[in-house]
């Protein structure tokens, strides 16, 4: 009954009216950033928040109704994809459990294990149902490195370890500036408000961010040769490990 | 009967210092009407919380004393109960609005629904509170397309077919414009007439003062004054404490330093009262 | 303004008539038939000889070819072309143009890919257009959906045109400050702190607010709760939805006995 028990801490009268805003702060980025031609998504914002003060299961849940509500008021095509959603708020709140939302390299890596949760759970879906190439512009990528001769799965899995990164590192960031701009007061309403008490940074940020870099310039060259992204897949593991480990000791 | 009944209450916010209620101790009689004046962060949202169980409730934090409503420790009391002894109605009109329904009946009967109230029993009940709210018309419009003061009444109604005992008014119409202000003031004195016990908040002292039958002065959380709205709204130490008078009241005060008030007379508080007190201030040589 | 966002297209119809769950299973059904049926043009079929005519049926035909044109027809076309150029494989070589090789295997296979996601968005489109969120929640509700989950999509589907029309304004407000919505990268990228900002904190701001006023309708309330609309469900509903359950399985047995 323990896992009953997590999964009612997250929910409180807060949550559920905190929820529908969420939905409609990433609907409405979502649409915001396409209006500025960004080239990234920024359309979870609002799941991370849930997922921070909330906890998992809200952020779980806000990702997937996220999905949903985008299916039923502006494009169907939209209800395939709430498993990535799904775990978007899921691994964020996860994260920010064990702390990792709390200061900017922290925030960092909660992005950057984000992104490659949502890199691996959309690949599948977009393989499987999509036939690998679907309606975003990142398929071009795909078609370049499926014409290089590699098999599908692995074109549409590296495709997007290079998109993911840095949208869902962006997302992150943003979300924790509007965290930082919320009173500890009104933060302390929700049911895990602990999870986003501000950190001091120190000289890890640095060596985060740099290791985040290399990680990201490996998968660029994966674009090259394939073997990168195995490599940077185990960079990227141990610059996590390193940074959590450092903490751990501390 | 007394129905509100707060003993030495100190209550502070989670992540504060201060206390915003000190040492409050309220009884509101059934089919009172007491109004609450004073400045910002004074603790009057505090205290219509307080009466209303969404301190501790909802807030948490730190509260000291007792606070009974309807013979039940608001400590104790579940969320059917609190919602089933007091309502509570406050500023914005907007966030009033639940968003679970999409016409204005529905909303209405969002509080029976969510109290269990059988299905046969809502339209009766819904429709007796439209009536009384005069918001009938509205029925199948959507809340959200409704003027300030309609959705304010919209809010009332919806508070109102719960029947609690006590209604709970957190300055109801500081949001709303001179029509809004008028037609919701007007419903409020229709539940003051049939003998609603209401607690009200409100900034616009002439309607204090025509509504209440005890008006309490609340300033850093204490009680500074507390009477009839004779005795309180012409208090000077109201000027003192920035809470001001009433134009009526100022008139009179002003008049008076000209001799046009009648020494002898206490300051008025209300239309007639500052008009009686004028023309026999006139009239004399 | 807009009052509420959804396809929703309120008609008397026999489609809008059926219980929302049974339209809920029939979508789910079609799609998932197009899906599993080991025939090549069972989506296509699917398409024109059950959804086309449900649409005209359920007289919304010209709002779904409306929404088909927008949402499905530019996707669904890109995925096709995209497909057949670049998919790998195959023998029948059609035509070679640069380093592209385009097979008829590719072709067929873009094709059937870009048929069934048609059918799987359309039946959603047709969905949608005949069933109205309220219903479909009040439904579900009453089949186990808990009701806090029912208030979220509800409420979300009622705040989002107000933060839509807020973030018009805002934009329209920005600009007229001489923000710049277009212009470089860079330029672009801090435009989006002026605009996100006040929308952000705005809506977040009334969330406390919010939950005071729906915990004083009990909305926290443990006890049963009841429902003041009801909606019907006929045994013709039950009738079609195992229907569209046996259709499921018999498509599914094709695929692994077939």
């Amino acid at each position: 009954m323990k896992l009953l028990e997590s999964i009612k801490k997250d929910f409180n009268t807060m949550t559920w009216v905190l929820i529908p805003v969420a939905i409609a702060i990433n609907v409405v980025i979502g649409q915001i950033v396409v209006l500025l031609k960004l080239p990234v998504f920024l359309d979870s914002i609002g799941t991370m928040l849930v997922a921070v003060v909330c906890g998992p299961w809200a952020g779980a849940l806000t990702g997937t109704l996220s999905n949903i509500i985008w299916g039923l008021a502006i494009d169907p095509s939209a209800f395939p994809w709430f498993p990535v959603a799904l775990f978007i708020g899921f691994v964020t709140g996860w994260c920010a459990q064990g702390g990792l939302f709390r200061n900017t390299w922290k925030v960092a890596i909660t992005g950057f294990i984000v992104a490659l949760t949502a890199a691996a759970v959309s690949t599948p879906i977009s393989v499987y149902l999509y036939g690998g190439i679907t309606a975003s512009g990142s398929s071009i990528i795909t078609a370049y490195l499926l014409q290089t001769g590699r098999d599908l799965l692995t074109s549409v899995l590296s495709t997007n370890f290079l998109v993911e990164p840095v949208d869902k590192i962006s997302t992150a960031f943003l979300a924790f500036a509007i965290l930082r701009g919320l009173s500890a007061r009104y933060l302390a309403r929700f049911p895990r408000a602990g999870n986003a008490t501000p950190e001091k940074d120190d000289r890890r940020a640095l060596f985060i961010g740099v290791g985040i870099f290399v990680v990201l310039a490996i998968l660029v060259a994966n674009l090259i040769n394939p073997a990168f992204l195995w490599i940077g897949l185990g960079v990227a593991v141990v610059v996590i490990g390193v940074g959590l480990l450092s903490s751990r000791i501390r | 009967m007394v129905i509100v009944d707060l003993q030495h209450v100190t209550y502070r916010y989670p992540m504060t210092e201060q206390s915003a209620l000190e040492d409050v101790s309220l009884h509101i009689e059934e089919g009172e009407f007491v109004a609450v004046i004073g400045p910002n962060g004074a603790g009057k949202s505090t205290l219509c919380y307080t009466v209303a169980g969404f301190i501790p409730h909802f807030f948490k934090g730190e509260l000291e004393g007792t606070v009974e409503v309807a013979g039940v420790e608001s400590r104790q009391a579940s969320l059917e109960q609190r919602v089933r002894s007091v309502g509570l109605v406050f500023q914005n009109p907007f966030n009033q609005i639940s968003g679970a329904k999409y016409t204005v009946f529905e909303e209405i009967a969002f509080g029976l629904e969510n109290l269990g109230v059988s299905r046969a029993e809502m339209p009766a009940r819904v429709e007796q509170v439209m009536a009384l709210t005069g918001i009938t018309d509205l029925a199948e419009r959507s809340p959200y397309a409704l003027s300030g003061g309609q959705q304010q009444r919209v809010a009332l109604a919806s508070i109102l077919v719960m029947e609690p005992k006590v209604l709970v008014l957190d300055e109801p119409t500081s949001q709303l414009d001179p029509v809004g202000t008028r037609e919701v003031f007007g419903v409020i004195r229709n539940m003051a007439l049939r003998g609603m016990t209401v607690l009200m908040v409100e900034h616009k002292l002439e309607w204090v003062a025509a509504f209440a039958d005890r008006v309490i002065a609340l300033e850093n959380g204490r009680i500074l004054a507390e009477g009839t709205p004779a005795e309180v709204l012409t208090d000077e130490r109201l000027l003192e404490h920035h809470f001001g008078f009433s134009r009526y009241t100022l008139a009179a005060r002003e008049g008076r330093k000209e001799a046009l008030w009648p020494p002898d007379r206490r300051l008025p508080v209300t239309l007639d009262e500052a008009e009686t007190g004028f023309r026999e201030g006139l009239r004399r040589p | 303004m807009r009052e509420r966002l959804s396809f929703y297209i309120q008609r008397h119809s026999p489609i809008h008539r059926l219980n929302p769950f049974t339209k809920l299973t029939l979508a789910f059904a079609l799609v998932l038939i197009s899906f599993f049926s080991p025939w090549y043009w069972t989506a296509l079929c699917l398409i024109l000889l059950v959804i086309f005519p449900l649409a005209i049926i359920g007289r919304v035909g010209r709002e779904f070819f409306a929404a088909a044109l927008r949402l499905l027809v530019p996707v669904t076309g890109f995925i096709f072309l995209m497909q057949s150029l670049f998919l790998p494989g195959g023998e029948t070589v059609l035509f070679r143009f640069w380093f592209l090789r385009v097979t008829l295997e590719s072709v067929a296979r873009a094709f059937l890919i870009s048929m069934r996601i048609f059918g799987m968005v359309s039946s959603f489109i047709l969905f949608l257009l005949t069933t109205h969120p309220s219903e479909l929640m009040t439904d579900l509700t009453r089949r186990g959906l808990p009701g806090t989950v029912a208030y979220v999509i509800i409420s979300t589907l009622q705040i989002l045109p107000q933060m839509q029309a807020k973030a018009q304004t805002i934009i329209a407000a920005q600009r007229s400050r001489g923000l710049a919505v277009e212009g470089s990268f860079i330029r672009r990228v801090r435009a989006l702190v002026p605009l996100v900002g006040p929308l952000v904190f705005g809506s977040l701001v009334e969330v406390e607010e919010r939950a005071i006023a729906i915990e004083a309708r009990a909305f926290s309330a443990t006890g049963p709760k009841t429902s003041y609309r009801e909606i019907d469900d006929t045994p013709f509903d039950r009738t079609v939805r195992w229907l569209m359950v046996a259709l499921v399985v018999l498509s599914l047995a094709a695929r692994f006995f077939g």
